[in-house]
């Protein structure tokens, strides 16, 4: 993991450059421009539709961009597939995982894919109990997991690539409040390593407490940012709604 | 040398395989039916061989003991000549079970095979008959779909797709890995059931040196290009496929297409392409030409032969010939029948070979039939093979009449029917000593079906390649 914020000069880790998105006539996407530095988590807010896995489907290069730019660390995706994509790490909202294999193995097998074949054994199960996980659940077949431990799993998929930026969608859908502070709290310790995290959910309160920015989206646009130390609880959601309702 | 990516999702998928219960249902099933139909078709092989060899030394010894007798009565008697079952014959054992594998060779006649089977097997004994062959054509095909339907449709479908390309490996690297490492689950089954087939030929050969081991080697080369077709066909259709039952259903359409309707369709376009006359229609249309002659092929004429005979030896009457103008006739009248014999039999093993040309023509659509061609091609039991030895058994049939024909016209007089040959020339007579064709000629014969399997193997891996590389995450 990075462990100091990028300095002067350096690009933002993940960067939007008037990026866009359209499928037909529709406009998924309409020049969206993002910045988010090392140690930064920028919460992407929104309804169904506004865009915000759109936006990270560009980052991960799984559609191409109609207009614009999707950076990382100062790369194109499009150009750059393959050294942008090392630098990456992304949790669904749905970490789905191989039935057949022990989270141990899930975890191997993704972190060799991701250039961190060499780590041992006993340094991957470290980091599963690190993600949260129970030590002697790592052995035990995916096929027993709960939602709760296979998110656990994700995010120490992310924490073994040792990425510098990490793209979350929808992580804590579907998570009970604990597992869900939990999850916070490791963002949190990523984003304490100089992690760059961009983060789409519909949960104002896990936004506010977990995010340092927030943006809201709405119809494929970026329509207001905010930094979550300067509002509350209360006023991002009503700052959210009014967005909602304009 | 193999990409480090590769190397990872070969080892993930070869475990995923395995602890696949699905996989291993399935492959207890297919590897037993495969070792079960293996051992059977190579006991089978190795009794015929047994009773082969038996009868041909009973006959041989009939021959040689049956006593004093006009040689002409001698060719009457005649001999049987069994076509020997070659070392792959237990693996396929192609159209002999129609063919037959037998024949009695006598004097005036070329007579059909003896000692087919499927003329004598009930239904349900035909369909129960399951071969080596046939598992490996058919059944190793639908667990090759079985295993590979959902290898990026399952992937997709179940969200683990997104997870794999964002962790930075390559589209490439994650289908090639794929394919190996099912083909690795995949060579678990078969390559043992590959050694017990290296084995059985080893040890216990039951047909005779034809280079077996290298026929074997081909073989198994053209049945790893036929599952590699079905692996990329299967990777190609789950790229492409929206969701994995879409995949299976295409897949298994290509499945019964192969197995199923091409066959059918290649038998019946074959007929209707190059009818053959029922063996009624033949043998009628064979008795009338030996009875009068055609237009090209006239009947020996006795008086005319005596004439020439009497002129040639310079005597006036037939009983002054220094030799039996009888026997002389004898060898006309055979050759005058084997003119016929050539006509018919030839048309007859032409329009096969049209018809096998029309099946290998059809494999262009269905691959199955290309294998076909080349799996019995290497066990020796194809259309082509069974006309090589009838060809062989009837040049033998031939020789020996012109033996006994000979012998009866140099060794007595016309008009003196009690002239009687013995043990001497019965047992101056060769046995039939027959060599199998060359892998070379097989692979000579065969070649459009090796050109087509050769085709369909680039055209899917192209394809695979082509589908994987653009295959979407969702």
């Amino acid at each position: 993991m990075q462990t100091a914020e990028s300095g002067a000069g350096q690009p933002p880790l993940l960067e939007a450059r008037g990026l866009s998105k359209r499928y037909g006539a529709t406009q998924a996407l309409d020049s969206l421009d993002l910045a988010i530095e090392a140690g930064e988590v920028y919460c992407l807010l929104g309804p169904n539709g506004a865009g915000k896995t759109t936006t990270i489907n560009l980052f991960l290069g799984f559609v191409s961009p109609s207009g614009g730019q999707a950076l990382v660390s100062g790369m194109d995706v499009s150009t750059h597939d393959r050294e942008t994509k090392h630098r990456l790490a992304y949790i669904p909202e749905q970490v789905m995982l191989y039935r057949n294999l022990s989270g141990l193995e899930n975890l191997e097998y993704f972190a060799s894919l991701g250039g961190k074949g060499s780590m041992g054994r006993e340094r991957l199960t470290d980091i599963l109990v690190q993600a949260g996980l129970e030590r002697d659940a790592a052995d035990r077949r995916v096929s027993e997991y709960s939602k709760g431990m296979r998110q656990k799993v994700g995010i120490a998929i992310a924490m073994a690539k040792e990425a510098e930026a990490l793209l979350l969608d929808e992580p804590t859908s579907g998570l009970d409040p604990k597992a869900s502070n939990e999850f916070s709290a490791l963002i949190e310790r990523l984003r304490n390593r100089g992690v760059a995290v961009l983060m789409a959910t519909h949960d104002l309160f896990r936004a506010k407490e977990t995010g340092t920015r927030v943006g809201i989206m709405r119809y494929g646009s970026l329509v207001t940012e905010l930094g979550t130390d300067e509002i509350g609880h209360a006023d991002l959601e009503r700052v959210y709604l009014e967005h909602m309702h304009d | 040398m193999i990409r480090h990516g590769i190397r990872h999702v070969i080892r993930k998928e070869f475990t995923d395989v395995l602890r696949d219960g699905r996989f291993r249902w399935c492959s207890v099933l297919v590897g037993a039916l495969l070792l079960v139909s293996l051992g059977h078709g190579w006991v089978q092989a190795r009794q015929a061989q047994r009773e082969h060899a038996a009868a041909r030394a009973t006959a041989r010894d009939h021959w040689e003991s049956q006593g004093e007798k006009n040689p002409h009565s001698a060719a009457h008697y005649g001999i049987y000549a069994f076509k020997p079952r070659l070392a792959l014959s237990f693996v396929d054992e192609g159209v002999d079970p129609y063919t037959g594998t037998s024949v009695w060779l006598e004097a005036h006649r070329q007579n059909d095979f003896l000692l087919r089977p499927a003329q004598d097997a009930t239904a349900a004994q035909r369909i129960g008959a399951l071969t080596a062959a046939q598992v490996l054509q058919h059944l190793v095909p639908l667990l090759i779909i079985l295993l590979t339907f959902g290898a990026l449709a399952g992937e997709r479908e179940r969200g683990t797709l997104r997870q794999l390309l964002a962790t930075g490996v390559g589209r490439r690297d994650l289908g090639m890995g794929k394919a190996l490492g099912i083909a690795g689950a995949l060579a678990l089954l078969l390559v043992p059931a590959a050694g017990v087939g290296a084995a059985a030929i080893v040890v216990g050969s039951p047909g005779p040196a034809a280079s077996p081991l290298s026929r074997a080697a081909v073989l198994t080369g053209v049945y790893v290009a036929y599952f590699a077709v079905f692996l990329a066909l299967s990777m190609a259709v789950s790229a492409w496929a929206r969701s994995t039952r879409t995949a299976l259903v295409i897949l298994l359409g290509v499945w019964v297409v192969n197995g199923l309707v091409a066959p059918r369709v290649a038998v019946d376009l074959s007929k209707w392409l190059h009818p053959t006359p029922s063996a009624l229609e033949f043998a009628h249309t064979v008795e009338r030409e030996m009875a009068s002659g055609t237009e090209d092929i006239a009947r020996p004429d006795r008086d005319a032969l005596a004439e020439s005979l009497m002129t040639q030896y310079g005597v006036d009457r037939v009983e002054d010939l220094p030799i039996n103008e009888v026997g002389a006739y004898l060898q006309e009248s055979e050759e005058f029948g084997n003119r016929i014999f050539d006509r018919n039999y030839g048309a007859l093993w032409d329009t096969f070979e049209r018809q096998g040309a029309v099946h290998e023509t059809v494999a262009v659509a269905a691959p199955l039939l290309a294998v076909r061609a080349l799996s019995m091609g290497l066990a020796g039991t194809d259309v082509e093979q069974h006309r090589h030895f009838a060809t062989a058994a009837e040049t033998y049939r031939r020789d020996l009449m012109r033996r006994m024909n000979g012998d009866l016209t140099a060794n007595s007089r016309s008009g003196d029917f009690s002239y009687q040959a013995g043990a001497e020339l019965w047992e101056s007579t060769p046995p039939l000593r027959y060599d199998a064709p060359t892998l070379g000629w097989v692979l000579t014969n065969r070649l459009p079906s090796l050109v087509v399997l050769g085709t369909w193997l680039v055209v899917t891996i192209l394809a695979a390649a082509a589908r994987v590389r653009r295959a979407e995450v969702a």
